[in-house]
């Protein structure tokens, strides 16, 4: 019998993420994160290309999540389109049964899920501004002049920090400025940076809520050293980070894929390798109906309309099967 | 004289009640992305989000020739009881010098004098036999609604809730007198009976709670009733014009003091929205065996700002899933329909898990069997559901 596998895709902000699960094991076959700049559908296309050939194998699930989920469902025919909060819930819950407590920080939103009895029991989005996320580190990263990937080890370098306010980018970036200038080196300012994210993320996020351990960081962030260090002397714990952390999310789709199929017993709505041939092309126009002139988006598959969104009052959406 | 007042409710009726006084109706069009525009722009930055909408409708009714607006100003309330002449003021800095109608529920003699001035030549008799049937006929609406929120979650043709509920406003448009309405209300309850329903394992029931105006309307909310019922979910709404008149009945005085004293242990004391009230509703909704809440908040809203940071206390203590959402200009829906799905599948996920621990589901005096009169075994597996007549 073939080893039977789940693809789960997850489109999030900045990146597009794969992970090929075995079903039986929840065991990582293959996984990729590759940066999409701007372009989803292109970048998933390259992304479902680099999918290893497996021939004792068989995909019989797909899933999709992540903000982008709906276009990546209708991409990969997807059997789940789910939430992200949801996604990463499972896919920790599968490797780490005791968690009660999941950080995700991505690059454009980030989120706290409180588990309890392996239950999802309250989350936190962050709502307010980009000074909790990815981005902003990104963005800041590049200011200094510091490639991204070194940004973790040379905040562990510095022997003390900074105070940076980090209740708001705007304020940060110029709090940096004037720290800059009063003498600290980059180090200690790239720590207090990470600080000031942590400290923005739980009083953010944590408010209200009880925070216990086990703790599981993911998302691209927890790529950062200096951010996972910050975190521990904020809540005197350790910090566990999943070796797939920045495919967690796209881990869950294809679990919670698994479970639809295995549930309804249905085929698999996975397109395979016809998803590369097939030729998406979204396009939007302003609909004129009302003041409200919405953006609708449209998605077609080899010329025929597969997916409407944007439409507020539904005139163009309820005419198009969702499927 | 023309008159306009605020996009809220079943505003078809407010239309015949107020032609029915004789004056002129401009209807105030559902807000868009304009009003919101307009009254951006117009309003003060840190008003709540419901001026704001107030303020770019108001705008359009007066564009469209409106000399005189309803509207409502209770002298107890939060900042909203000075809402009414900070309208009139911008209104009049545009150059509009449009006369406003503020009914104050706690200054008799004011209100009065309001009533008097609006039922022009009618005589008073006359006046409130027209108040009671078109009283009516919004109870008898706001009792289909409570329905129709409910069965949506079944819906299998994408659409159909929303034309039969057009149905239905038409159907009451032809009221004249307050015997029809039994009628009516019969009719009515056989047009959603004929809709398909889908069958559905694993039904949850959301109520929502929050500030009236972004409960109530469907544009300031993202939609968010739509949302919930494409998600399979039934949905309870807190709000309903009827309700929110009756409780203003001074023979109703009593009950709704009762009802509001067990939100007194959360919160002693009125902050003049519907903070107490909801927090009420919430402790109610639990009782009837509702799965989730769903608190919708203006940005900028005090009184439910304070109820916001009231809910882990009553999440905790009821074992009740509560969702805060907080609804501005901004009408971006990712981050807000992600945080909804969420919600819904942690709702459903608790809902499994509690059947082991099952929590016992009072009695209500309001229920009346809500889907007896539709035919209930093509309903299926809802019609066992427990009722949830909204709290009055």
């Amino acid at each position: 019998m073939p080893q039977e596998l789940s693809l789960g895709v997850d489109i999030g902000s900045v990146s597009v993420k794969l992970a090929l699960i075995d079903t039986a094991t929840n065991e990582v076959i293959f996984s990729s994160y590759t940066r999409m700049g701007g372009q989803p559908v292109a970048a998933l296309k390259r992304a479902l290309a680099d999918l290893p050939e497996l021939p004792a194998a068989v995909i019989r699930a797909a899933g999709a999540t992540g903000s982008g989920r709906h276009l990546a469902g209708i991409v990969i025919g997807a059997d789940a389109v789910k939430n992200e909060i949801t996604a990463h819930a499972m896919a920790t819950l599968a490797y780490y049964p005791n968690v009660q407590t999941i950080f995700e920080i991505g690059g454009q939103d980030s989120k706290l899920i409180v588990i309890r009895d392996q239950i999802v029991v309250d989350f936190a989005m962050n709502t307010i501004c980009a000074a909790g996320t990815g981005s902003f580190l990104d963005h800041q990263a590049q200011r200094l002049n510091i490639p991204i990937e070194s940004f973790g080890d040379l905040a562990l370098s510095a022997a003390s920090s900074v105070r940076i306010a980090g209740r708001c980018t705007v304020f940060a970036e110029s709090d940096m400025i004037a720290k800059q200038q009063y003498g600290f080196s980059r180090a200690e300012i790239v720590r207090g940076l990470c600080e000031a994210l942590v400290r923005n993320y739980i009083n953010n996020l944590g408010r209200g809520r009880e925070l216990k351990p086990p703790f599981v960081f993911e998302g691209g962030v927890a790529a950062n050293k200096g951010i996972i260090s910050a975190f521990e002397r904020e809540l005197g714990e350790r910090l566990i980070v999943p070796p797939f952390y920045n495919v967690m999310g796209a881990i869950g789709a294809a679990i919670l894929a698994w479970e639809e199929v295995a549930a309804t017993g249905a085929p698999t709505a996975y397109r395979g390798r016809d998803a590369l041939t097939a030729e998406f092309s979204p396009t939007s126009f302003v609909c004129e109906g009302c003041a409200n002139n919405c953006e609708v988006v449209r998605v077609t598959m080899n010329g025929r309309i597969v997916a409407t969104w944007g439409d507020r009052c539904g005139r163009w959406s309820e005419s198009v099967d969702s499927r | 004289m023309k008159l306009s007042f605020a996009h809220m409710g079943p505003i078809s009726v407010y239309r015949r009640l107020i032609e029915a006084l004789g004056h002129e109706v401009i209807m105030p069009q559902k807000p868009t992305q304009r009003t919101f525009d307009l009254g951006t722009k117009y309003s003060p930055e840190f008003l709540c989000f419901p001026f704001k909408c107030l303020t770019g409708t108001f705008i359009e009714a007066l564009e469209r020739g409106a000399e005189g607006i309803i509207t409502v100003g209770t002298s107890q309330s939060c900042r909203a009881g000075f809402y009414a002449e900070i309208h009139r003021r911008i209104m009049k800095s545009l150059g509009y010098s449009a006369q406003f109608f503020a009914l104050d529920f706690h200054r008799p003699r004011e209100f009065i004098q309001t009533l008097a001035e609006l039922k022009g030549n009618c005589s008073w008799w006359r006046f409130i036999d027209i108040i009671r049937l078109y009283y009516a006929i919004i109870a008898a609406l706001d009792r289909l609604q409570a329905k129709v929120r409910l069965l949506r979650a079944y819906e299998q043709r994408a659409g159909d809730f929303v034309r039969v509920w057009q149905q239905i406003l038409e159907l009451f448009d032809t009221c004249r007198s307050r015997r029809e309405i039994p009628e009516l209300e019969r009719s009515a309850l056989e047009l959603i009976s004929r809709l398909p329903l889908r069958q559905a394992e694993n039904a949850v029931r959301i109520a929502i709670v929050g500030e009236v105006y972004v409960v109530m309307e469907a544009h300031a909310n993202l939609d968010l009733e739509t949302k919930l019922a494409s998600l399979g979910v039934e949905v309870v709404n807190s709000q309903y014009i009827s309700h929110w008149l009756r409780r203003r009945l001074p023979w109703h005085k009593a009950s709704v003091e009762i009802a509001l004293a067990r939100a007194s242990q959360y919160l002693k004391i009125d902050l003049g929205g519907h903070d107490q009230e909801n927090i009420a509703h919430i402790i109610e909704y639990r009782e009837q065996g509702v799965d989730g809440i769903i608190h919708l908040l203006p940005f900028g809203c005090l009184p439910e700002l304070v109820v916001q940071s009231i809910l882990p206390r009553l999440s905790k203590d009821l074992d009740l899933p509560i969702l805060s959402l907080s609804v501005d200009e901004q009408q971006s829906t990712a981050n807000y329909h992600t945080r909804i799905e969420a919600f819904v599948d942690l709702v459903r996920t608790k809902k499994r898990s509690r059947a082991r621990t099952f929590w016992p589901i009072q009695a209500h005096p309001d229920f009346t069997g809500i889907l007896e009169p539709v035919n209930a075994a093509r309903l299926g597996a809802i019609a066992v559901a427990a009722g949830t007549f909204p709290w009055c």
